[in-house]
């Protein structure tokens, strides 16, 4: 760093506003582009909502450019002013993602727009269509909306899998300095798998990677004779984003297809892993994907738990045995890797089935996937972390460094994620009691906060996989909208902001 | 011989005290004025306040007509820098001390001669893999590799129970004829015996025995001391001893369970990271609790590295009175070792004689291949070259006039090597091992060479 620049960073007070607004600026012109995607497809079903898309686009690039033009953020962004961006950028991009839902007038609440933003840019699923609202309000069903607002929900679930921040650093040159403190605190990918030394180079590759999934899964789909193209596409990115929303109110089950499902369990499975993985697959260095001790747990507890679920349906179902490793399997991943897609009425299972799903709503898929939940490389780490503890016990004065493969992990690394863990369970039970109080009971109130928090969608009971999100009222939708941006962003960078010495120190 | 050597650390200053007592010219090079002053009290050498990376240093304490340099600081880059500037500054042969063993691997990408280092020296890997040898035969008290490792020299101590306690050494060599192997030494009461055939074995003696490798189990069994089969093994002291230890015991069997003791917190967390089915104790090895609780009872080898002796030495004796079955500790200060022997520790390893033994394998005379000095003993095993001009050509080794207080161990023919026996033929060109009393070194190199 030249002189020149560090006189004038050591001029700019602890949390540079005018810096931030600036980079919040660029972001929503940005979103400016993304809202144009859908208008194609309003032409070509020749629709209305055309309007709606250029009118919300427009705002967007009025507001966002002034912004931008005013402060013109030069100055690096510190890890402090990165939290602050990353979290408000969500917040931002909802409101203004939420816009074709209320110009189009598909929804006429804007607590019910904002959660299905929300739930499509963390790539939740849960949705607010197909249902009476709390006040009486008739959301329309799923099917019946405009195809390009459906098409809306697949792109915010698309460009929220892999971040749009990450998108943003990938095309965007001028955002300048300090942008590695944006990528991580979006991206889950960890810092050993930045795949090559300068941010913007990792975040084009890793959405290369994307892309190409995200069209290979489409080829496959549109195969199918009951897939039209736009069905497959949004589909396609739908599972890529491991999101949930589908085209149909009764999510894949209206399919009720072997080669459907077995395609998207596939994809749902890749969606699950690292894309730095996927990265290194394609360029050849197989090796080191089948070694990764992160893809192997991961693989081990798909198969496991699908085993599991599938071998307790065959004996308490009617189902035959191919019918029940299809839905057992599908359903298992569906839940592992946050995506929320329903094959099967699950909530209709036997219990032990039931509770083994349950569990699955904690795991979560890879570190730098597009999944939510909290991470298989955290529970492998928290089981290393058990195993020590016991192992310590024996050895009082023993020094056990925390080993997951031939990798130590370093104690401060271990205490963040015990703190995670322990956030999570609290974030959780928070969200549950406030549904409690709102009128839930409390299998539905807990299964809907973890689903949220976990970016998962559907949960049991009144939110359960027939049911959806429309009769909540309007503080449970804002309390879920906020667990969803805080699980999304791995707890921290959102609830950094809420703490006093974030502001004071 | 004029002789440079940069650093006075431990190691430099054992070596400038031993090669200025073998009456060498000895310059030393130190950037500690204090280390400097304590090395010229104690011996008859010129000391230098410079830096051994500094050109101009470098000449004026006289390299370019050095014909020795030999680099000793701890630190690996300087002994190279400095040998590369030694080399080109004209010195005739540069010894290096090189603790990574990154730079002696096969394939590494600069080995010692691209940097002008005609030798590495590395005591801290001698001492490991002496302590090796001693784990690997529990009943040996020492042990060392001779001729390409086809024959050791081996200590073993007599116990009251022994077999062989009062029978004369031609009587048992009777009694094992089918062996090949020399009695070459007997360590009693303190005192070096080189032994005849007519002398008796007594309780408590030690004796150093030479054979081939495959004779040495017999050898063992003989002496009625039965080899125990190791299982835990407690290493106490993370140095860099401890840890070259570490490494080569888990690496030699997967079934040997070792623990390491350290005081140090952030030297063990070092170390248990590197080792995974390494056990790593931070603790004081000296304090019985912790021993006790970890299972000292049930330790087979305990081996105490740390760099206070004296510490190593309690640690030991902690050990064996907890009836380990062995104990090795490193020991090096000259006052310290009779000691050691008569208080009961079973082996001692010296980290200044493995330097000084790698030291003299360099320097030595036009005949003189190697010498080896084994620890608290009067006596030195020699390896000379015999060349036709000798006297000692084409006779029997018993007819050879060989002064009192040595005796042939061994021949070397083109690389084979057997044990001398008293018709045994010396030819041209051979090599000879010799065990030979300190005293008369001088009379037997005259001889050879």
């Amino acid at each position: 760093m030249s002189t020149f620049q560090r006189s004038r960073s050591a001029g700019r007070p602890k949390i540079d506003f005018r810096l931030i607004a600036g980079i919040l600026g660029a972001f929503t012109f940005f979103m400016g582009f993304a809202l144009l995607i859908p208008i194609p497809v309003s032409i070509y079903f020749a629709e209305e909502t055309v309007y709606s898309f250029a009118i919300s686009s427009a705002f967007a690039f009025v507001l966002g450019g002034l912004i931008y033009f005013i402060f013109k953020p030069k100055d690096e962004i510190r890890p402090r002013e990165a939290f602050f961006i990353v979290s408000v950028t969500w917040i931002v991009l909802s409101v203004f993602g939420s816009a074709p839902f209320l110009v189009s007038g598909v929804v006429d609440d804007f607590a019910d727009a904002f959660f299905e933003t929300i739930s499509g840019l963390t790539t939740t699923g849960a949705t607010i269509f197909g249902g009476v609202s709390h006040d009486n309000r008739i959301n329309p069903n799923i099917e019946d909306l405009p195809k390009s607002i459906v098409f809306w929900r697949s792109i915010l679930h698309w460009i929220g899998g892999m971040g749009f921040i990450v998108l943003s650093i990938a095309i965007l040159p001028f955002l300048g300095l300090g942008t590695t403190n944006l990528l991580h605190s979006e991206s889950s990918i960890l810092e050993s798998d930045k795949l090559t030394p300068r941010v913007q180079e990792t975040a084009k590759l890793l959405w290369g990677v994307y892309l190409i999934l995200t069209l290979a899964h489409f080829v496959l789909l549109w195969l199918h004779p009951k897939m039209d193209w736009f069905e497959a596409i949004n589909h396609a990115m739908s599972t890529m984003a491991t999101g949930g929303f589908s085209t149909k109110d009764s999510s894949i089950l209206w399919f009720d297809s072997a080669y459907i499902d077995w395609v998207i369990i596939l994809f749902m499975f890749l969606a699950g892993i690292s894309f730095a993985m996927h990265f290194r697959l394609l360029r050849g260095e197989t090796k080191l994907f089948l070694n990764n001790r992160e893809t192997r747990f991961y693989s081990f507890i798909v198969v496991l738990a699908s085993f599991l679920i599938s071998t307790i349906l065959i004996f308490q179902t009617d189902y035959t045995i191919p019918e029940v490793i299809r839905h057992g399997t599908f359903q298992a991943l569906s839940i592992i890797t946050t995506t929320g897609y329903v094959t099967n009425d699950y909530g209709a299972w036997p219990s032990l089935a039931l509770i083994i799903l349950i569990a699955l709503f904690f795991t979560g898929g890879c570190a730098g996937s597009t999944s939510g939940g909290i991470k298989m490389f955290r529970h492998m780490i928290l089981i290393r972390a058990v195993g020590r503890e016991i192992r310590q016990s024996v050895h009082p004065k023993a020094v056990i460094p925390l080993r997951v493969g031939n990798v130590i992990v370093e104690p401060p690394m271990v205490r963040r994620i015990l703190s995670f863990f322990m956030l999570y369970v609290l974030l959780f039970l928070g969200g549950a009691v406030i549904l409690t109080w709102l009128g839930s009971d409390p299998v539905s109130a807990l299964s809907a906060s973890i689903a949220s928090l976990g970016n998962i969608g559907p949960a049991l009971g009144e939110f359960g996989p027939t049911n959806n999100y429309a009769g909540l009222s309007a503080v449970g939708k804002w309390a879920l909208s906020l667990l969803m941006i805080i699980g999304r962003l791995e707890l921290f960078t959102v609830l950094v902001l809420f703490s006093v010495p974030y502001w004071k120190e | 011989m004029k002789i440079v050597i940069i650093g006075s650390g431990d190691v430099g200053f054992d070596l400038s005290t031993m090669l200025s007592r073998e009456k060498h010219d000895v310059i030393v090079i130190d950037q500690d004025k204090n280390a400097l002053v304590k090395a010229s009290e104690n011996n008859d050498i010129l000391t230098l306040h410079g830096s051994g990376t500094s050109a101009s240093d470098l000449l004026k304490a006289g390299v370019d007509k050095a014909d020795l340099v030999i680099s000793a600081t701890n630190i690996d880059e300087i002994n190279m820098v400095a040998s590369m500037l030694s080399k080109r500054l004209g010195a005739k042969k540069v010894i290096a001390r090189i603790r990574s063993e990154e730079f002696i691997a096969p394939g590494a990408p600069i080995v010692p001669s691209d940097v002008g280092i005609d030798s590495v020296i590395n005591p801290e890997l001698s001492v490991a893999s002496e302590i090796l040898q001693l784990v690997k035969r529990s009943a040996a008290s020492d042990i060392v590799d001779l001729a390409n490792r086809q024959m050791q020299v081996i200590g073993i101590r007599l116990d009251h129970d022994s077999p062989i306690i009062g029978i004369d050494i031609e009587s048992y060599a009777l009694q094992n004829k089918n062996i090949d192997f020399r009695v070459v030494a007997i360590l009693r009461g303190g005192i070096t015996l080189i032994p005849k055939g007519s002398d008796k074995f007594r309780a408590n003696d030690h004796i150093f025995v030479i054979a081939l490798n495959d004779s040495i189990k017999q050898i063992i069994r003989s002496t009625g001391i039965s080899e125990q089969s190791i299982h835990n093994i407690m290493v106490a002291g993370g140095t860099s001893v401890g840890r070259k230890v570490v490494k080569m015991l888990l690496d030699f069997r997967q079934d040997w369970n070792v623990k390491l003791i350290e005081k140090d917190y952030d030297t063990s967390y070092k170390i248990a990271s590197d080792y995974r089915r390494l056990l790593v104790l931070n603790g004081d090895p000296t304090d019985p609790s912790l021993l006790a609780s970890e299972g000292i009872m049930d330790t087979d080898v305990f081996i105490a590295v740390t760099d206070d002796e004296e510490s190593n030495i309690i640690s030991c004796l902690m050990a064996k009175h907890l009836k380990v079955k062995k104990v090795i500790a490193m020991v090096s200060k000259s006052d310290y070792i009779p000691l050691s022997q008569t208080i009961g520790l079973d082996s001692s390893v010296n980290k200044k004689l493995a330097a000084a033994n790698e030291i003299h394998r360099v320097v030595r005379g036009r005949n003189l291949l190697n010498t080896v000095a084994l620890n608290g003993i009067d006596a030195e095993i020699l390896e000379f070259k015999v060349d036709s001009r000798s006297k000692l050509v084409n006779k029997p080794v018993s007819k050879l006039m060989l002064p009192n207080g040595c005796v042939i161990g061994g021949i070397i023919t083109n690389g084979l090597a057997r044990i001398a026996v008293g018709n045994s033929v010396i030819s041209d060109g051979d090599s000879v091992l010799l065990f030979c009393r300190s005293s008369i070194i001088d009379e037997v190199s005259s001889k050879f060479g």
